[in-house]
C-alpha cells in the first residue's frame, strides 16, 4: 500500500515537524517513506509545506501533485492547495482557521479546530500530534500503537508532563480520526 | 549490512563524507545546502577532523585548495550562486592538480534565483565549472542513498586523477529525508597519504611544489594529459542506469530528482501500454554518450529531455548522440517550481499518444 501525505499552512503551526513525525512513526514500523519540505525565506508566517509519501515498497518519486491525504492549516494553503486531493483521500482542514472547506466529490472531509483543541490539550505546539491522531484514526497508515511507543521514545528524555501532554493530544486527535474510519 | 537511519539528504552527504575520509570542510552558509555545513561544524572535531566557516566563498574554496595540497581530503558546498563565487578557487584546484570534492546543491537561477530547487547548473557543471577550459567528474544522485554512495567514493576518484569532482544535486535531494544505510568508516593512515602531499606528518620531509601557474611548454603538456584524462573517464567510468530501453519507443533521458518523477510516469504508462524506457546518467561528465548513440533507432521514435529547469541544459548533449534519427522533445519546470508526477506523466503521456 501507498500514501501520499500533504500538510500545508504557514510557518510555525507545526506543519513540517507532523510530517517528520509521521515518516519517522512509519520508518519506525519497517515501512518506507520520504518526506520533502518545501517553504519560503520567511523564518515565520511564511507558506510551508511538507509531503510524505509511505509505503510498504521502496518509494520511486517522492513528488506526487494529487495526495491521498491534504492537511490544510489556513486559508492561504486551502486556496493553494485544496484541490490537490484525490477521489476517495481524506481532506482534513483546520476548522479554526478556514471557515468553510466545501464538499468536494468523492472526498472525506474531516473539518476540526485543531487549534482549539490543542489549546484545550495544554499548548499550541501539540496541534502537529493530533493532526496525526486523526490521520491514523482514519486510515490504516501508522498503527496506533507504534506511533504512542514512538511518542514515548521521543519524549522520555523530557519532562512525563510533555509526553503526557502530548499523549492526550493523540488521544483527541484518534477520537475523531475514528468516526471518520471506513 | 551497514548502519540504517532516515537522514536529510544534505547530512546524508556530510556523514558520508566523514566516513569517506574527509577532514576538513570549508563554506559559507546558502539555502538550499545549510545543513551540509552545520553537519560538519559538529561532527568533523568528533573526528579529528576541522570546520571553518569561512568570511566567504572564495576564502572558504581557497581554505580547501590549501588542505588539500597538505593531503588533507577536503571539501566544500555551496548553491549556484556560491558556486559562481568558488570558479575561481576550483579552477585552480584542477590547475594544481589538487583533489577535492565540491557539493553543489543547486537552486532557481540565474543570479541569487531563489532558495527553492531546481537543475540549473547542468551547463556550469559540465562545461565550465571554471576559466580555462577544465573538467571534473560530475556526479548526479539521484536519492539520499545514492549520494551517500557517491560521496564515500568520491576522493577515490579525486586522488586517482589528482583532479577535483563534483557532485550535483538540486535543493529537494539536499531536503528529502529518506532511509539510508551507511557504509563503515574509511580508516586513512598517515602511511597512505599521496606521495606529492606537501605534509611533513609522519616525518616525512618536504616534498616540493605545489603550483597553479606553469610556462607555456608545461602547460600545453598539462593541457593534453588532461585532455587524455577527459578520455580515460568516458571509456572507464561512465555511470547510467539504462530502464526499460528493450523494447522501448519513447526514450526519457533524466538526472537526479528528474529521473525519480519520470521513473514514476513511466511505469503509469507501461501500464496502459506504452513502451517507455530511460536513460539516467549518473555522471553528467562523463556524460553517457553511447547509452544514447547506440539505442536502436529502427525503433525508437523519440528521445524525451526531462529536466527541472527551462530551457532543458542537457538537451544538446542528447542531440549530438541521437544525430537526428529521431526527434528530441523536452519538459520541465523552473525557477523553483517542481516537477510532479502528473505533470510529467501528462507531457511523456501527450509525446507518445500522438495526440490520441
Amino acid at each position: 500500500m501507498k500514501q501520499s501525505f500533504v500538510f500545508s499552512g504557514s510557518g510555525g503551526q507545526g506543519i513540517m515537524s507532523a510530517g517528520i513525525t509521521l515518516a519517522q512513526a512509519a520508518i519506525d514500523m519497517g515501512k518506507h517513506a520520504t518526506y520533502l519540505p518545501e517553504y519560503g525565506p520567511e523564518q515565520r508566517g511564511g507558506s510551508a509545506k511538507c509531503t510524505v509519501v509511505i509505503s510498504d515498497e521502496p518509494i520511486i518519486s517522492p513528488l506526487p501533485k494529487f495526495c491521498d491525504n491534504l492537511i490544510v492549516m489556513n486559508e492561504l494553503a486551502f486556496a493553494k492547495y485544496g484541490e490537490d486531493v484525490k477521489e476517495g483521500g481524506i481532506l482534513l482542514s483546520n476548522a479554526c482557521r478556514i471557515a468553510d472547506p466545501g464538499e468536494p466529490e468523492n472526498v472525506t472531509v474531516i473539518s476540526a479546530p485543531v487549534d482549539d483543541l490543542a489549546l484545550e490539550v495544554g499548548n499550541p505546539k501539540t496541534a502537529n500530534i493530533i493532526l496525526i491522531g486523526i490521520l491514523i484514526g482514519a486510515t490504516d497508515i501508522v498503527s496506533e500503537d507504534a506511533f504512542r511507543l514512538s511518542l514515548e521514545e521521543k519524549f522520555k528524555a523530557k519532562k512525563p508532563e510533555i509526553l503526557e501532554m502530548n499523549l492526550r493530544a493523540l488521544a483527541k486527535g484518534l477520537e475523531i480520526g475514528k468516526k471518520y474510519k471506513k | 549490512m551497514g548502519e540504517k537511519r532516515f537522514m536529510k539528504g544534505n547530512e546524508a552527504i556530510a556523514e558520508a563524507a566523514v566516513r569517506g575520509g574527509c577532514r576538513f570542510f570549508a563554506g559559507y552558509p546558502i539555502t538550499p545546502q545549510n545543513e551540509i555545513p552545520e553537519y560538519f561544524s559538529w561532527r568533523l572535531p568528533e573526528v579529528g577532523g576541522a570546520y571553518v566557516q569561512g568570511e566567504s566563498e572564495i576564502a572558504s574554496v581557497n581554505m580547501v585548495y590549501g588542505a588539500a595540497a597538505m593531503g588533507t581530503r577536503a571539501m566544500t558546498s555551496s548553491s549556484g550562486p556560491g558556486i559562481s563565487l568558488k570558479a575561481e578557487g576550483i579552477s585552480y584546484l584542477a590547475a594544481a592538480a589538487l583533489p577535492a570534492v565540491i557539493v553543489n546543491i543547486s537552486r532557481g537561477g540565474p543570479g541569487l534565483g531563489s532558495i527553492q530547487p531546481a537543475q540549473s547548473d547542468y551547463l556550469q557543471a559540465t562545461k565550465a565549472l571554471g576559466h580555462g577550459g577544465f573538467h571534473a567528474m560530475v556526479f548526479a544522485p539521484n536519492s539520499a542513498q545514492e549520494a551517500v554512495d557517491v560521496l564515500y567514493d568520491a576522493w577515490d576518484y579525486a586522488e586517482r586523477d589528482r583532479n577535483p569532482v563534483l557532485v550535483l544535486m538540486d535543493g529537494c535531494l539536499g531536503n528529502i529525508m529518506e532511509e539510508v544505510e551507511l557504509p563503515p568508516m574509511k580508516e586513512l593512515k598517515d602511511e597512505d597519504l599521496p606521495e606529492w602531499s606537501l605534509t611533513r606528518r609522519n616525518g616525512r620531509d618536504w616534498q616540493g611544489n605545489i603550483t597553479p601557474i606553469y610556462t607555456e611548454l608545461i602547460l600545453e603538456g598539462i593541457n593534453a594529459a588532461a585532455g587524455d584524462m577527459y578520455k580515460d573517464w568516458e571509456e572507464n567510468d561512465v555511470k547510467v542506469e539504462e530502464f526499460m530501453l528493450e523494447d522501448a519507443e519513447y526514450v526519457v533521458v533524466a538526472y537526479g530528482i528528474a529521473s525519480r518523477v519520470a521513473k514514476e510516469a513511466i511505469l503509469n504508462l507501461r501500464e496502459k501500454g506504452f513502451k517507455v524506457g530511460m536513460i539516467r546518467p549518473i555522471t553528467l561528465f562523463p556524460f553517457p554518450k553511447k547509452s544514447i548513440k547506440n539505442l536502436d533507432y529502427g525503433k525508437v521514435k523519440g528521445v524525451i529531455d526531462i529536466e527541472m529547469t527551462i530551457p532543458a541544459q542537457m538537451r544538446d548533449d542528447i542531440t549530438l548522440q541521437v544525430m537526428e534519427r529521431c526527434p528530441v522533445y523536452e519538459y520541465g519546470r523552473s525557477g523553483g517550481c517542481l516537477l510532479d508526477d502528473e505533470g510529467v506523466y501528462e507531457a511523456i503521456y501527450e509525446i507518445v499518444s500522438g495526440g490520441e
